[in-house]
């Protein structure tokens, strides 16, 4: 069988490293070269997954005819200038989420991987979680009715890194967070968000550059009733990193997903309690898919477009918490 | 003592009453007879009656404890009053704020006590809550979440008329919204969305998720939903995080007793022998004995009904409003 040969761009992102686990793990790929503008990084990722081939110039690893695909995992506002320049050198993407930092930078990356035939698949992998996955199924099959209300959260502890540099994360809770739960309520409703109203929180932590939480509400065409809490409000100390919850109420039924709930309780001694996580892997399930994708010349399950379109519903959320009223979509 | 109303609320009451050392059930009233009937044999009181002025009359009662539906409060409490009366009323103290000043300025006028039982002010777990906030140990709050989830209350009618309940916010989340007063302090703006997305024949919203903004920078979400299918068994969450820490809580996993039984849906919930309804009570009964100012006021609880009125405003006009509002809502 042939492999499809990954390179990855920057380990700036924490995901990359899982990431970079699954192709690994995967028999079906290969990870072939690394990139990163940090050369401690890439020295410290080569190492751990044991790729000779590292660059710290990016356009000397998308040169190389033997690499397919890239996952892009830099800073988020690094992002279009990497898949932009993937996507010319013919090169099928994985980008982690936000797409990107402005919708302009978003769509300028989604044409070019379209001028290219490329595919860009965004990295929701919220989308191929076996929690939410199931649930998926279960709502097309109307077995809670119709979908009336979806109430979000994605917690989180302040990620640090480059996570609290504005120029760097485009932002900070509401960049970071809003998206994961905005593609799952586009995802199941199969519908577009038509207003949005938000509340940035004054900072929990004072020192951060960037707001640390916020409130989202949101409504849909057709009527559907959504919210987000997308605060990175969980202190060091909190038993897990964060997590990814909805409540859906549905006109014959309610679900509730708390999709990295499923977690063993741990202590060592003198330590604070800790969760170990067991539960579904979303990155693997993701990346197996995109192999797939490409093998297959199939559309991936989260496309650019629906990364332009979650992006789109946070940064209406920093113009709502802005002008203290709600704000309608599309926002161009 | 007196109370007006027997119905779910009033028959809790009642066995709370019943143990409040001092205190003695002289009469309970209900519009219907066979209701103020059973409650009476119940809870072994000598009188019941169907009118309520007649207890007014009565001289050997010092307290009425009104838990009759929301649209009567007013005019019940304020008669109560009248007659020189302490009261106790169930929450919400009214529907619109006339009748809140008319009910505070009243209580003011006759020199009596007045309460309104915001029972998470007394409940363990929420009391709790108040007193980690108020020693710092998470520091100034921040932001906070709240929801109170619940299938539509079929077994109390009225509160699919928008005018006599008010719907799920002013009836149900304002619970929540009194605690986040009572532990965050004032509300500056709310913005709320939600609707009558389920319920037949109902002009009550049975839906509506709030974001409020309060005045010394803290942001909260409250839910309130009565659109939760049949059998959902009711659930409540809070959740304040501040700058130096955070505290969650909800009503399951924390149950101290579950219990399963063959086609019942399962029941938990944390058995203390002095439950918030008792503590609520005994409180307010040594409020007047001892003549002392209770823990809700009206002019607290007019505060929290201003609250949960705006948030209907906001359904309804799709836009923040900004606190104190202008008019009535309902």
């Amino acid at each position: 069988m042939r492999k499809l040969r990954f390179g990855i761009l920057s380990f700036a992102h924490i995901h990359a490293w899982s990431y970079a686990r699954v192709v690994k793990e995967l028999e079906e790929a290969e990870l072939v070269a690394i990139y990163d503008d940090n050369p401690e990084r890439l020295k410290k990722a080569s190492e751990t997954y044991g790729v000779k081939d590292t660059y710290t110039d990016y356009r000397e690893l998308l040169k190389r005819d033997d690499i397919d695909a890239v996952i892009i995992t830099s800073e988020n506002a690094k992002h279009a200038e990497l898949a932009i320049a993937a996507a010319e050198a013919g090169k099928h993407m994985i980008v982690e989420k936000p797409l990107a930092t402005s919708l302009e930078d978003a769509e300028r990356m989604i044409r070019a991987a379209e001028k290219a035939g490329v595919k860009l698949q965004q990295a929701f992998v919220m989308r191929y979680h076996d929690a939410t996955v199931t649930i998926k199924g279960i709502l097309e099959r109307g077995e809670i009715g119709d979908v009336l209300v979806i109430t979000t959260t994605n917690h989180g502890k302040y990620p640090g890194l480059w996570f609290g540099d504005p120029e760097l994360a485009g932002g900070g809770a509401v960049m970071d967070h809003t998206v994961h739960t905005a593609d799952l309520m586009r995802w199941y409703t199969g519908d577009e968000v038509e207003e949005v109203y938000a509340v940035i929180g004054e900072k929990i932590r004072s020192e951060l550059r960037v707001e640390d939480n916020a409130l989202i509400s949101l409504k849909f065409r057709k009527g559907v009733i959504g919210s987000i809490d997308c605060s990175w409000s969980r202190h060091e100390g909190w038993p897990i990193w964060g997590d990814v919850w909805l409540g859906i109420i549905g006109t014959e039924g309610y679900i509730v997903v708390d999709a990295f709930r499923s977690c063993i309780n741990l202590v060592v001694d003198g330590k604070p309690l800790t969760w170990v996580y067991f539960g579904s892997d979303c990155d693997f399930n993701m990346i197996r898919d995109f192999v797939r994708v490409v093998e297959e010349d199939k559309t991936p399950r989260a496309t650019g477009y629906d990364g332009y379109k979650a992006l789109e519903i946070a940064l209406a959320a920093y113009e709502s918490s802005k002008k203290g009223e709600p704000v309608k979509l599309p926002l161009r | 003592m007196a109370l007006i109303g027997c119905g779910f609320i009033g028959g809790v009451h009642l066995g709370s009453w019943k143990r409040v050392k001092g205190a003695k059930l002289v009469a309970v009233v209900d519009i219907i007879e066979g209701r103020a009937k059973r409650a009476a044999e119940e809870y072994g009181v000598p009188n019941y009656f169907t009118d309520y002025s007649k207890v007014l009359e009565m001289k050997e009662v010092d307290i009425v404890d009104v838990c009759t539906p929301t649209y009567t409060h007013a005019e019940i409490a304020v008669a109560a009053m009248k007659s020189g009366k302490h009261v106790m009323c169930e929450k919400p103290i009214a529907l619109r704020l006339r009748e809140a000043d008319e009910m505070i300025q009243t209580a003011k006028k006759a020199g009596v006590k007045f309460m309104v039982a915001h029972c998470l002010r007394f409940w363990p777990e929420y009391v709790a809550a108040k007193r980690i906030v108020d020693e710092g140990t998470i520091g100034e709050p921040r932001i906070a979440r709240a929801y109170r989830l619940s299938p539509f209350p079929e077994w109390a009618p009225w509160h699919k008329d928008r005018r006599l309940g008010g719907g799920v916010f002013v009836d149900m989340s304002i619970h929540d919204v009194d605690f986040l007063r009572w532990a965050l302090g004032d509300i500056e703006s709310v913005y709320a969305r939600g609707g009558v997305l389920k319920t037949r024949d109902s002009t009550a919203h049975d839906y509506t998720h709030a974001i409020l903004k309060f005045k010394n920078g803290a942001i909260a979400y409250v839910e309130g939903s009565w659109i939760q299918p049949p059998g959902f068994p009711f659930t409540t969450y809070l959740e304040i995080v501040g700058t130096k820490g955070m505290l969650t809580v909800d009503n399951h996993s924390t149950s101290a007793v579950r219990i399963f039984r063959p086609g019942a849906p399962t029941t938990d919930f944390t058995p203390v022998e002095e439950d918030a309804y008792y503590k609520e009570i005994k409180h307010f009964y040594e409020c007047v004995v001892e003549d002392k100012e209770p823990m809700v006021t009206g002019e607290e609880a007019r505060k929290t009904l201003e609250v949960v009125l705006a948030a209907v405003k906001s359904v309804e006009e799709g836009k923040p409003v900004k606190l104190p509002l202008g008019g009535e809502v309902l």
